[in-house]
């Protein structure tokens, strides 16, 4: 559900905004918004020392972010709480920030130097590897000049052309070699007497032919003779590259704690300046609003009189004085249903006021996806994974979420398997004699899609009954979808009717009951009323992709189950089966989520999800440290 | 040609086709959402509806002809 919220209005002598203010941040309550401004009260501004200090906070925020990653060690130990701050600290954490940041761009340079001096190195390698017999005959070429060159893959075509370009302008006084090499690329070669050598580097410029000169660091002139070098610089640049890595490791581990909990005090600071502007004041007096959670009021009330003394009150704006957009929204419910609310946090928040699909989101995802995979043997799989994924993962972290939310999956994926008498494919039946409960989706394949389309009636109607119930405030609104919904149960009660599922006798009151339904939702939503019911009978039809997926996963897993007498040997047989069923739990795993997630979020949602809600973030403490590239105040406050 | 051939033809048919406009959509689609989420990291859930949105049409592809096949005997 989404929680009631209160908007509260906070007010008091001037002089005390600054406590008041530090109050809120320690009691993490008020998610702050700001008031209109009648006259005379006008926003609060900061002072020029306090923008200073907010310009040198952002400014070292960024610095100690860019030294954390670049250290990779953005994840520390949580902090138990925020350390207290001085200018004095800012200043320190500020120095520390920048030299940490210009030491780790430095190393990074460095590693760049090197890896850049390695590639190329291995390239004269390659070079030299191609052409090693005649180069080193080099040194005995005393009126000749070699030229290095590396063509990119696919030039090699060019070669002929280049020879004949050199045929045309130094006759034969040259010899021409090429070699292709493991990289793709051609070691070209071109050996020409010295007095031509003008007019061969004048023609390679003009075609663009890069030549790779020896390096002078290594001896310039004779490859043969800089080759060793080469090599011997190639051994040490591993070590070199260690040493970065060595020097990297121990400003991570001199710096790293340091930078963490300057990061946390940073953000803090910062945060209780960036607030400042949303309150409104007198010469006198201030006011500053917020939303909270309606049972936490108490607790609001309470720390205020206890930290600032009863000069400050606290009032709630009466609810007709603000709309349902304005207000922020907490979704809260009960322990098993909470690790979907992740589900619903990958589309936007639902508005203040309509509804939280996550309870129903929590039955029916399972149940969808259980469907689809709808085999014992692949869900005590999964259960185990969730299992371990469980023991390995912190409370609270999105791998926590995603193991609890494979818990219920499992579940499901066994139960379906009991009703449809799988276990791997066939194999239950053909070893142990496991019966379908329900039916075999192998033969079934009528009554699972007729299941399937009957899931999605139920569905879409539920959604289409929650959208009546989010539109009643708007009761033409409410009426024309309320009547959309008895539309689509008459037009399936005429159908059923029509192919004698249900008694004939259904059918002409079902079609006069559409007849008369028709006007009335033209009226009450217009002519894209009609256009919605066929969207909506067509979203009942997207229901089919249960049984499609189901089918399509229990064929492979007898295809799989097959292979061991197919092919011959059973070893061989055993292995592909195997292997077969671990690319067909694979696609398990992963389709049905796809496809269970977008029934619930295209077809399901569509009927009466109100997206736009205001994420509720009260002002708060950082109380560890969050990852640097995901530093938005999204990450976890301390809550009181 | 007899019965069952035809019968087999046009569910093989019924597969194959939304299959390949399957396959043309998705080619077009994800490159751009992949494009849209270097950009937009937060657009995932836009990237799973959009790629799930096509594979509609080789699922009720699929469901055509099993009703095809089971129909027919």
């Amino acid at each position: 559900m989404i929680l009631p919220m209160s908007r509260v209005r906070i007010m008091g002598p001037r002089q005390r905004l600054d406590q008041v203010l530090a109050a809120l941040q320690d009691l993490g309550l008020l998610h702050l918004s700001a008031p209109e401004a009648p006259t005379p009260l006008e926003p609060v501004q900061l002072t020029p020392t306090q923008a200073r200090a907010r310009e040198h906070l952002r400014a070292a925020l960024a610095d100690t972010d860019q030294a954390l990653n670049a250290l990779g060690a953005g994840t520390g130990p949580p902090t138990a709480a925020p350390v207290a701050t001085a200018t004095a600290d800012l200043a320190r954490w500020a120095r520390l920030a920048w030299q940490v940041r210009r030491a780790t761009e430095r190393l990074a340079v460095r590693v760049a130097v090197l890896e850049d001096e390695r590639a190329l190195i291995l390239k004269y390698q390659q070079f030299f590897s191609a052409f090693r017999a005649m180069l080193e005959t080099e040194s005995r070429w005393p009126s000749a000049t070699a030229y290095h060159v590396l063509l990119k893959r696919g030039d090699a075509a060019t070669i002929p052309a280049l020879r004949g370009s050199l045929a045309s302008v130094i006759g034969d006084e040259f010899q021409l070699y090429s070699h292709p090499l493991p990289s793709g690329e051609t070691a070209v070669l071109v050996v020409v007497s010295a007095h031509a050598a003008d007019q061969v580097e004048r023609l390679l410029a003009d075609a663009r032919v890069q030549e790779i000169p020896v390096p002078k660091a290594f001896g310039g002139g004779s490859l043969t003779e800089a080759i060793p070098r080469m090599l011997a610089r190639l051994g040490e640049i591993p070590t070199d590259l260690q040493k970065v890595e060595q020097e990297r490791a121990a400003l991570a581990r001199d710096h790293g704690p340091a930078l963490r909990r300057a990061r946390l005090a940073l953000h803090d600071w910062l945060q209780a300046l960036d607030v400042v502007p949303l309150s409104i004041a007198t010469a006198r007096a201030f006011v500053i609003e917020g939303w909270l959670p309606t049972r936490t009021r108490g607790d609001l009330e309470t720390g205020l009189r206890q930290k600032c003394g009863d000069e400050v009150v606290v009032t709630e704006v009466a609810r007709e004085d603000w709309q349902s957009d304005q207000a922020p929204v907490v979704l809260s419910n009960p322990r098993l249903l909470r690790p979907f609310e992740a589900l619903i946090g990958l589309m936007p928040l639902p508005r203040y006021g309509s509804i939280d699909p996550t309870p129903f989101v929590a039955v029916f995802f399972p149940a969808f996806f259980g469907l689809m995979v709808g085999d014992i043997g692949y869900g005590v799989i999964l259960a185990g994974l969730g299992l371990l994924l469980h023991a390995k993962s912190r409370p609270g972290s999105t791998w926590r979420n995603v193991a609890e939310i494979i818990g219920p999956c499992a579940l499901f994926s066994i139960l379906a398997g009991f009703l449809y008498g799988e276990l791997f494919g066939d194999l239950g039946t053909r070893w142990l004699g496991l019966r379908p409960l329900l039916f075999s989706r192998e033969e079934a394949v009528v009554p699972f899609l007729l299941l399937s389309l009957a899931l999605g009636v139920v569905h879409i109607l539920l959604g289409m009954v929650l959208g009546v119930v989010s539109a009643r405030r708007h009761p033409r609104q409410a009426m024309g979808r309320g009547i959309a919904a008895l539309m689509v149960v008459l037009v399936i009660l005429a159908l059923l009717a029509a192919v004698d599922v249900l008694p004939r006798r259904f059918f002409s009151p079902a079609v006069i009951g559409l007849l008369v339904a028709f006007p009335l939702l033209i009226i009450a939503e217009g002519l894209v009323a009609m256009i919605e019911l066929l969207t909506t009978l067509g979203n009942i039809l997207s229901y089919a992709r249960i049984m499609a997926l189901g089918v399509a996963s229990v064929m492979l897993a007898v295809v799989a189950n097959r292979m061991v007498g197919a092919l011959g040997s059973v070893l061989v047989g055993t292995v592909f089966a195997l292997l077969f069923h671990l690319v067909n739990f694979s696609i398990a795993m992963f389709s049905p989520t796809i496809h269970a997630l977008r029934l619930h979020y295209v077809e399901f949602f569509g009927k009466f999800y109100s997206p736009g809600g205001l994420r509720y973030q009260p002002l708060g403490h950082w109380t560890r440290v969050p990852e640097p590239a995901r530093a938005t105040p999204r990450t976890t406050r301390h809550v009181a | 040609m007899s019965p069952t051939a035809v019968n087999a033809l046009a569910a093989a048919l019924a597969v194959a086709i939304p299959a390949l406009a399957t396959a043309w959509a998705q080619s077009r689609i994800g490159p751009a959402i992949a494009a849209s989420m270097a950009e937009k990291p937060e657009l995932s859930t836009v990237a799973v509806l959009m790629i799930a949105i096509p594979e509609t049409m080789v699922i009720l592809g699929f469901v055509v002809a099993m009703v095809i096949l089971v129909r027919t005997g």
